[in-house]
């Protein structure tokens, strides 16, 4: 793929204006929670956008093509199963105690409903992870930028780093949020032609299922035996493991996510957050996946483009760029990877900003220093920032020196997240769990999840204990991993809680279910209401999965 | 901020890019495409520019 001036120049401008909005929104920030958390100031059609966005990550966005030419349309069920659900739940059931709480994070909502030590599990293992994780996108980034383009990897690194520790820095949260939509518009636009293209080249969407075998066009139909679908998995499998645990766990807990909607500016549009964020994300799967799908029909039309390899394999994390480069002339091009650069950039984003919160308000004013003025926090939350970006760089050359623990690492967080939503549900749900409860819950979730990897193989994978089972795919695996952790959490937690000691009702005051004020909707207007506008999504994503059966 | 003017102009300028790009260099053509891509996605881009300026002039009149 070779970019001309004009690419060049579309990148520059993109440069430009992001870090124009970061420089104008300087002025906004005056103290810690300013920088921190926006201090409910973000309108909602913002937050809106923004939560769906910072989970858009460049990994997002190539591993959903790839997916798409590997698995065919069932990717989308961790769109239309997964995530819009989930979300409609956060927005309806969860928001009201995240935000009647004052909860600045969500580890410090764990420490209001529960203690210090669930607080402290939940703040330290979620710092550590999100540093990971951005190191690791960055480095697919610049793996990716080196291979299409030639580019260096230091310089995509170091440049596109600089580039948000520029406009977060400058900003904070709400810069972030802000440049969140725009990056989200230009994924959009910038995708949009190419799924387009790609569809229309491969005869449309008759074209593209007389060409590929019925599974890889079907989303539900052979999901009755594992054997039958290329993902190994069965329906109970995928709606438990993909649709309840591990996507209510990724859209209700992850402070990632959660933040933008805590920027809201009061309850009615926090709790609108998710929900109308629900409605661009079920339509993302015809950007996303879908061009992936048809790369396969069109590497069998007899045209110039085949499937990029490796080895003797495919290799379909280059499916995304192959496709950019077979569709988009030069000018488009540049959009398309800016689109890429952006997707990158708000997911960097998105787990700095995360990163910097957790830190300062629930390690350093919790552990290190109690009670100093504003002002301290607010530095500290700054040199937080620069710290994350330079871990997250350090993190990128540790993957690209060692992959394999990466992948371990990545593996241990698996097992940390899995059991979480059992927590939250029960927390926010049952007065009666306790403290006690939820730390040793999380635990032995933890410990399950292990156990089962430990217990089972899939593709050569796990089994270090002694094999028991064997699963068709890992994707199987880490679904069924999710659903052990989550009994095993969700088991322990009801047992000690019930052998001690509860908070006293008073002290659950806006945190649990019951003793939480929710506020009447019988003023606002229909398309206002959280419970409406939820259905709604729901029903919407019904459609979206009966279309594509 | 009303981040819709930002926005707004960033992908206003983006579309008459890439208008430009389709007018005044049409033979750019991708390898697995007949149409004028730049073009149609210029005009797009502009379009949804124009609706941003246009819902933050409303809203700030």
């Amino acid at each position: 793929m070779t970019l001309h001036a004009v690419d060049y120049f579309i990148l520059l401008l993109y440069f430009a204006f992001v870090l124009g909005i970061g420089w104008y929104l300087k002025k906004t920030v005056a103290t810690s929670a300013d920088f921190l958390t926006s201090q409910r100031s973000v309108p909602v059609w913002i937050t809106s956008l923004a939560f769906v966005a910072a989970n858009l990550g460049a990994q997002e966005l190539i591993g959903m093509c790839a997916s798409g030419a590997k698995y065919g349309i069932m990717t989308a069920h961790f769109y239309w199963v997964g995530a819009v659900p989930a979300m409609v739940f956060m927005g309806v059931f969860m928001m009201p105690f995240y935000f009647s709480s004052r909860a600045r994070s969500v580890p410090e909502y764990l420490k209001l409903r529960f203690d210090e030590k669930t607080r402290g599990l939940n703040a330290i293992s979620f710092a550590v992870m999100t540093v990971f994780s951005s190191g690791i996108s960055m480095y697919a980034l610049g793996l990716l930028l080196k291979l299409v383009l030639g580019w260096s990897f230091t310089a995509s690194v170091l440049l596109s780093a600089a580039i948000v520790l520029a406009y977060t820095l400058l900003g904070g949260l709400t810069s972030a949020i802000y440049n969140e939509v725009l990056q989200f518009f230009l994924i959009v636009l910038g995708f949009t032609p190419l799924a387009i293209l790609s569809v229309t080249r491969a005869g449309g969407w008759d074209g593209l299922r007389s060409r590929l075998p019925q599974v890889m066009t079907s989303a539900w139909r052979y999901m009755g035996d594992p054997s039958q679908n290329p993902m190994g998995i069965d329906t109970f499998g995928m709606v438990a493991g993909l649709g309840f645990v591990l996507s209510f766990g990724y859209w209700c807990t992850n402070f990632l996510v959660v933040q933008r909607a805590m920027a809201a500016r009061n309850m009615a549009e926090g709790r609108l957050t998710p929900l109308i964020g629900a409605f661009p994300k079920m339509f993302m799967p015809l950007i996303v996946i879908v061009p992936g799908v048809a790369a396969v029909a069109l590497s069998q039309m007899g045209l110039s483009y085949a499937l990029p390899r490796k080895g003797a394999g495919f290799d379909y994390d280059q499916v995304l760029t192959t496709l950019m480069a077979q569709f988009y002339p030069a000018g488009l091009l540049g959009v398309g990877l800016t689109g890429l650069m952006a997707s990158f950039m708000s997911g960097m984003a998105g787990n700095v900003t995360a990163f910097n919160t957790v830190f300062t308000y629930d390690i350093y004013q919790s552990y290190i220093r109690k009670s100093a003025p504003d002002h301290h926090y607010l530095t500290v939350g700054r040199a937080t920032t620069v710290v994350g970006v330079v871990l997250s760089i350090a993190c990128a050359y540790l993957a690209a020196l060692y992959n394999n623990i990466l992948d371990l690492l990545q593996l241990v967080f698996g097992f940390v997240n899995a059991p979480l939503f059992a927590t939250f549900l029960l927390g926010m749900f049952w007065k009666r769990s306790t403290a006690n409860g939820a730390f040793f819950g999380l635990l032995s979730g933890m410990a399950a999840a292990a156990a089962t990897h430990g217990l089972t193989v899939a593709e050569g994978k796990g089994g270090w204990l002694t094999p028991l089972t064997t699963y068709p795919s890992t994707m199987a695996q880490n679904f069924w991993i999710a659903i052990w952790a989550f009994a095993a959490c969700f088991l322990i937690t009801v047992a000690v809680s019930l052998v001690t000691k509860a908070k006293p009702v008073a002290e659950l005051k806006g945190l649990v279910w019951g003793v939480t004020p929710i506020p009447r909707e019988e003023n606002i207007p229909w398309w206002k209401k959280p419970v409406l506008v939820g259905a709604f999504a729901l029903a919407a994503a019904l459609v979206m999965n009966w279309i594509f059966r | 901020m009303d981040l819709r003017k930002p926005s707004g102009y960033f992908f206003t300028l983006l579309g008459v890019l890439l208008t430009l790009m389709g007018i005044l260099a049409p033979g750019t053509r991708a390898p697995l495409t007949d149409a004028n891509v730049n073009l149609y996605t210029g005009l797009a881009m502009i379009a949804f520019g124009l609706i941003l300026l246009l819902l933050a002039r409303r809203s700030a009149a």
